[in-house]
């Protein structure tokens, strides 16, 4: 019995480290994959295409070896050694850049939805073209936006333990050495408990923040 | 005084020309009416009176402002070098002028994430940095006279199409404009709708509000507009006092147009 509470107790300790590549990736790409999204939406054809090109190695590549890019990349392209420093900030890059595409694309489909009529309306009323994106079109895309969203952070949450691979202590590596050193499996369940209650919870709050927005179709 | 005038204006999509050379002038306080069958310009003529569009070629004036003027064969905007829709979106000129107009859509087009009094005083705060009580006590009598006072904080969701029709007018007469362009208002709404559409409109008629309406409901256009327009085919075939050319069309094509409303 003490046993498995040291088992929870060990295993939740990683969770701190997962969430803070959770959350870290969640405040950086949800704004760069905005950014994308002008870029990919640019009239620029240069822009556009550069964007789109980025999007699809993004996303056409596993995470985990964009991981081991961000990580080893600096060594080996610059001889310079970042030490073990640089291990979480190349986690963050990783994910970030990689959600920032997958934001990207779906932000672009919400804004892609919108009825052409609403930016015709906004120009005869005068608003500049800055202003409607701000005022019209940007809130209507955060409600169209919401279930995609969802799903990616959803994806997020079970991805953040492929940190494992470049030897980041998360949930999921704490999880792995206590089921080896003991060789037992319970660690690996427990850690398995605990992605599902996380996941559980933002489902639970993307729901609600969902329904905040069903004011208005 | 004439509010607006268009001279000699054409427009072709891919080469292909939908206005062909159509000219006309609205006066202050005038009702003019727009009629013609699906596909002849109508659209694309008040797209190209409110920006939405470009000409290719001709001359625009609102009052005494030109805002197109005819250079070589080409259309040239006041303070534009390209003749783009982009172009038109960036135009900071035209941004000025676009407070002489208001238009109402087709299918209403309103804001569906804001209650109908923030579709209403929104522009007038933010776009013309009115008042902002004094644009609300606007919207209001607006909202009032168009019979939909007790909806101020509804959505546009939540209204039935003549309705949020009645609040896209009340948005566009808060705007203060010299001059209100109506593309088809009543041909999404089913009859009884219409009736009520068409009943405010006609009482801005009566207030001498200066209109253009682009119309397929006959009898409307007799009993509401000064002046009719036929158009055909990117051209104006016919036009004069309303009662006149519709109860009494003098080209064939416009007897051949008006047949088809005849009951
Ligand atoms: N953006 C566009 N691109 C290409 N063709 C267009 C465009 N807008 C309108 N047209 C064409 O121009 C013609 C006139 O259309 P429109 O002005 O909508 O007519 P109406 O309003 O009188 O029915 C139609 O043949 C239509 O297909
Ligand atoms: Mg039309």
């Amino acid at each position: 019995m003490n046993n498995i509470t040291d088992i929870i107790i060990r295993v939740f300790s990683g969770a701190g480290a997962s969430s803070i590549i959770f959350f870290s990736t969640i405040i950086f790409s949800l704004p760069l994959g905005l950014l994308i999204t002008f870029a990919r939406m640019s009239k620029l054809k240069v822009l556009s295409g550069f964007a789109g090109f980025l999007i699809s190695v993004l996303r056409g590549t596993p995470l985990m070896l964009q991981l081991f890019m961000w990580y080893y990349g600096p060594f080996y392209l610059f001889r310079v050694s970042l030490g073990l420093n640089w291990r979480l900030p190349a986690i963050i890059i990783g994910f970030s850049i990689n959600y920032a595409a997958y934001f990207a694309e779906i932000f672009r489909s919400g804004i892609e939805g919108i009825p052409v009529g609403q930016y015709e309306a906004a120009s005869v009323l005068g608003y500049t073209n800055s202003q409607t994106f701000i005022k019209i079109i940007f809130p209507q895309m955060v409600k169209r936006v919401i279930p995609p969203v969802t799903n990616e952070i959803i994806t997020l949450i079970k991805d953040t333990s492929l940190a494992f691979a470049i030897t980041y202590t998360e949930m999921f590596t704490v999880a792995k050495q206590i089921a080896a050193a003991k060789a037992t499996i319970i660690p690996l369940l427990v850690a398995g408990i605990f992605y599902y209650i996380f996941n559980y919870i933002v489902a639970f709050v993307m729901g609600r923040i969902e329904k905040s927005f069903n004011y208005y179709k | 005084m004439s509010l607006f005038e268009i001279k000699n204006c054409k427009k072709n999509f891919d080469g292909v020309p939908v206005i062909k050379d159509i000219s006309f002038k609205v006066d202050e306080g005038e009702v003019v009416a727009i009629i013609g069958s699906s596909g002849s310009g109508k659209t694309t003529l008040l797209r190209i009176c409110t920006f939405l569009e470009y000409m290719n070629d001709g001359e625009m004036t609102y009052l005494d402002k030109k805002v197109v003027i005819s250079e070589n064969g080409k259309a040239k905007y006041i303070g534009q070098k390209n003749l783009s829709i982009d172009a038109l979106k960036k135009n900071k000129e035209l941004i000025k002028i676009k407070n002489y107009f208001g238009l109402v859509f087709q299918n209403f087009n309103l804001f569906p994430h804001w209650t109908v009094l923030k579709n209403v005083i929104n522009a007038p705060i933010s776009v013309e940095k009115r008042n902002k009580d004094e644009v609300i006590e606007k919207a209001m009598m607006y909202l009032k006279k168009m019979g939909i006072e007790n909806k101020v904080n509804s959505y546009p969701c939540e209204l039935s199409g003549g309705q949020q029709q009645r609040v896209a007018i009340a948005r566009a007469l808060c705007m203060e404009p010299k001059i209100i362009y109506f593309d088809e208002p009543t041909s999404a709404l089913d009859p009884e709708l219409t009736r009520e559409v068409l009943k405010v409109i006609k009482e801005l008629a009566n207030e001498k509000r200066t209109m253009v309406i682009v119309t397929h409901e006959m009898s409307f256009a007799r009993d509401v507009a000064d002046r009719v327009i036929f158009v055909d085919n990117g051209v104006i075939v016919e036009e004069g006092n309303a009662k006149e050319v519709i109860s009494n069309p003098k080209m064939e094509r416009t007897k051949k147009f008006l047949q088809k409303y005849e009951e």
